[in-house]
């Protein structure tokens, strides 16, 4: 097998395009018609609220929600947010077959108002057990919003400063785009799931993109490496653009095998892993996929172009290339 | 080869070490896993209470110690957490709304003195009286009414202080506050030397359920400052056992699943993979064990990527090794080299990883913490596994041999030696692992 990735150099990026555009528009959308105006929706971790989920022995169909809908505000609860989630059926001690998971404001550990959800829907569902609460409040949404950002933004100038030490800063920007691109087509997809689906971000969420953001250069630097490697050895007897297809198409199968090994084992957490962490490494699997697409279709060709610019304003020998 | 034996007598011991420690040493879950409360407090400042200081959140943090050890939960937790926080961990707790409310009640206790010379007043002044100077608080009842009553023992400073306040107060009521409500105004007769006072519930007498309470509250030590509770997780033990068994089950097929793709894809070298693997996976459980670190969800997510790029380390190796043979070279140059060759992709891509693993757990909050923690040991492990297992048994057990089966490393016999034409290596120099 072999790539001509330097030859459909615009192709590669105009397909990158494609990927992203559809998560971009939705995280515009959503910016503007969410009430929190974010470009995903967010979760109680960033909003402040509480979470209540309660376990339930049977199956429970979306159409119940507007009944327990109904019963909670009846009960004097405002605006509650109501999800049914599935649980995995696998063999394991528990029977636990629906979870519902009710989201309000912050409820004081003083008011009542949380026995009165109980109550409420322990009237349609006798065995509900409440199983899990998160709850935060206001204040504390906001910071766990603004560490995420101050640790992102660390997290790439760390990586940036660490890539232009080992390699140089042209491979170091090439490969912060590439995450960039990775974790602007994981959120564009989360987007567009908050806006047909109603999923909602958390706490993990920001852990996943950092992971992906991990692998993400993980990925592109073994490219890279193969690159400064072949650079050193064939310098003087390929042109730059053949060895940026060679290297590629050396590391190739690593890479295919590594993300490969890497998704079986998050496909298996997805499919029989615990119902709590799915949308978590649903972004991880969205994540490693892109983030090798990503490593041999992005990062590689800007460097190509960008050697091509740099050739082209540098060095115009007139004698090598002939006069139009 | 004598190093080599000695290495791998190492990995030995090293295996033995690690079962040893993994039988002996107790795995500690996370809240999430086998169920219980995560709280968050926040000291609140107060008119009186401008700034929260160190030394009163040191007293805060021990007041809640100690009511939490009153709940007669084993394996309770309470961790400064910021300038102004604390953290409550409490599995299993039976009744979590009657703790909740036992944690975060405040139990101030203030001693006023009428404002200006009025005999009756509802304006009161702070004496500095308060909570901080009992050293004990008692239910019983009146003798003459028999009414609930709570009396207060005063520690020595609060018995010094009482004194010197009821002399100045002779003739004049002294209002007895609990958390900001007037609890009884009795008028002091003559000076209360020995240091004892009593709270009545004025006119109609406490009922027993709140003068216990206040009994309790004040025994388990006022709250120097208020605190909120302004973050809770908790999870049922049922959650709890349903994670952890499915966490289980799909780390088993994961697991099980890539070591099959490393045997199918790389034969004889995978084999060597699966069995770094899982040494890999029995050194990190021990350092998980030994440390320890508390395995959360997150954490046990981290654990299973990690997973994923000592898989990758191998790889790295493997194909590195496969073309050094398709380039000609013979099967101990050609593991040496692929080790080599493979280890700047292996650090500089790992050497990212860590470093975003740092920040994070820097930064994060306690679930992104617990993750960043096992990604980070999980791929320090996986590099040492990498270089000493894997490329130890690979030596062992092909080091001596030239390769004459190449279907061994999932090579066809025509691909070896073909590399020539491509890197235009002279023959002689292949073989000693020299590129020109």
């Amino acid at each position: 097998m072999k790539l001509d990735i330097v030859k459909f150099r615009f192709w590669c990026l105009a397909l990158s395009a494609l990927l992203l555009l559809p998560g971009i528009v939705g995280m515009l959308y959503s910016t503007v018609v969410t009430p929190t105006h974010t470009p995903l929706r967010v979760g109680i971790d960033y909003t402040g609220g509480t979470t209540l989920q309660y376990g339930v022995k049977k199956d429970i169909t979306n159409d119940k929600i507007a009944e327990l809908r109904n019963n909670l505000e009846n009960a004097g609860i405002e605006n509650p947010l109501i999800q049914i989630i599935n649980v995995n059926v696998a063999k394991d001690n528990t029977d636990l077959k629906s979870m519902i998971s009710i989201r309000t404001k912050f409820i004081d550990s003083k008011s009542d108002t949380q026995q009165k959800i109980t109550q409420t829907i322990q009237k349609n569902y006798p065995n509900a057990e409440l199983v899990q609460v998160s709850s935060v409040g206001p204040t504390v949404g906001k910071e766990l919003f603004k560490n995420s950002l101050i640790a992102l933004t660390l997290a790439l100038l760390g990586i940036i400063c660490y890539l232009t030490i080992r390699f140089q800063f042209d491979y170091a920007l090439a490969a912060i785009l590439g995450l960039v691109h990775d974790v602007v087509f994981v959120c564009g997809v989360f987007a567009l799931m908050g806006i047909f689906y109603g999923v909602e971000i958390d706490a993990l969420f920001v852990t996943a993109i950092l992971t992906v953001i991990g692998f993400s250069v993980h990925d592109t630097i073994v490219v890279f490496d193969r690159i400064r490697e072949n650079l050193r050895y064939y310098a003087k007897k390929m042109s730059f653009s053949e060895i940026i297809n060679y290297s590629i198409n050396q590391t190739l199968t690593r890479s295919i095998n590594t993300s490969l090994t890497t998704l079986i084992t998050l496909f298996a957490l997805y499919f029989f892993g615990g119902v709590t962490t799915k949308d978590f490494v649903l972004a991880m699997i969205l994540g490693i996929a892109i983030g090798t697409y990503s490593s041999i279709f992005f990062c590689s060709v800007l460097i190509d172009i960008w050697k091509d610019k740099d050739n082209q304003t540098h060095k115009p020998t007139p004698s090598v290339q002939p006069a139009v | 080869m004598k190093n080599r034996i000695i290495m791998f007598w190492g990995i030995v011991v090293l295996v033995l070490i690690s079962l040893v420690l993994i039988l002996t040493k107790p795995t500690k879950l996370g809240l999430d896993l086998v169920g219980g409360s995560r709280l968050v407090l926040e000291a609140q400042t107060t008119n009186s209470i401008a700034k929260i200081t160190p030394d009163m959140m040191d007293s805060l943090m021990f007041a809640i110690e100690n009511r939490v050890n009153k709940l007669g939960v084993a394996e309770t937790v309470v961790q400064r957490s910021g300038e102004n926080r604390l953290v409550v961990e409490i599995p299993d707790v039976s009744d979590l709304e009657q703790a909740k409310a036992f944690i975060g009640d405040t139990a101030e206790l203030e001693f006023k003195a009428p404002k200006g010379d009025a005999e009756y007043t509802t304006e009161w002044v702070s004496t500095g009286l308060t909570g901080k100077d009992l050293s004990k608080a008692n239910l019983s009842t009146n003798a003459s009414n028999g009414q609930w009553v709570v009396d207060l023992e005063f520690n020595a400073t609060g018995t010094r202080k009482f004194a010197k306040l009821t002399r100045e107060l002779v003739g004049k009521p002294m209002a007895i506050f609990f958390n900001g409500e007037l609890q009884s105004a009795p008028v002091i007769r003559e000076p209360i030397m020995e240091g004892r006072a009593q709270i009545s519930g004025g006119d109609n007498g406490f009922q027993y359920e709140e003068a216990k309470k206040m009994v309790d509250l004040l025994n388990a030590g006022a709250l120097p400052v208020p605190a909120k509770i302004i973050e809770e997780n908790t999870v049922g033990p049922t959650l709890g056992a349903d994670s952890i068994a499915k966490s289980r089950i799909a780390g088993i097929i994961g697991l099980g699943l890539v070591m099959l793709f490393m045997i199918v894809y790389y034969r004889v070298p995978g084999i060597i993979a699966d069995l770094a693997l899982c040494i890999y996976g029995l050194i990190l459980f021990a350092i998980f064990k030994t440390i320890p670190v508390t395995m959360t969800l997150a954490g046990i997510a981290g654990f299973i990527l990690s997973i994923g790029m000592a898989v990758d380390a191998n790889i790295l190796i493997f194909e590195r090794t496969k073309e050094e043979l398709r380039a000609g070279r013979t099967l101990f140059t050609a593991i040496n080299t692929g080790f080599d060759r493979a280890f700047t992709s292996i650090f500089d891509s790992n050497m990212t990883t860590i470093i975003t693993c740092v920040i994070l757990y820097c930064l994060g909050t306690s679930i992104v913490k617990g993750f960043a923690l096992t990604l980070a040991l999980g791929v320090v492990v996986s590099m040492f596994s990498a270089i000493t297992v894997t490329k130890n048994f690979m030596l062992l057990i092909f080091g001596t041999k030239s390769l004459t089966n190449p279907a061994l490393f999932g090579l066809r016999t025509d691909e070896i030696g073909q590399g020539y034409q491509v890197t235009e290596t002279k023959k002689e120099n292949a073989k000693f692992g020299i590129i020109d």
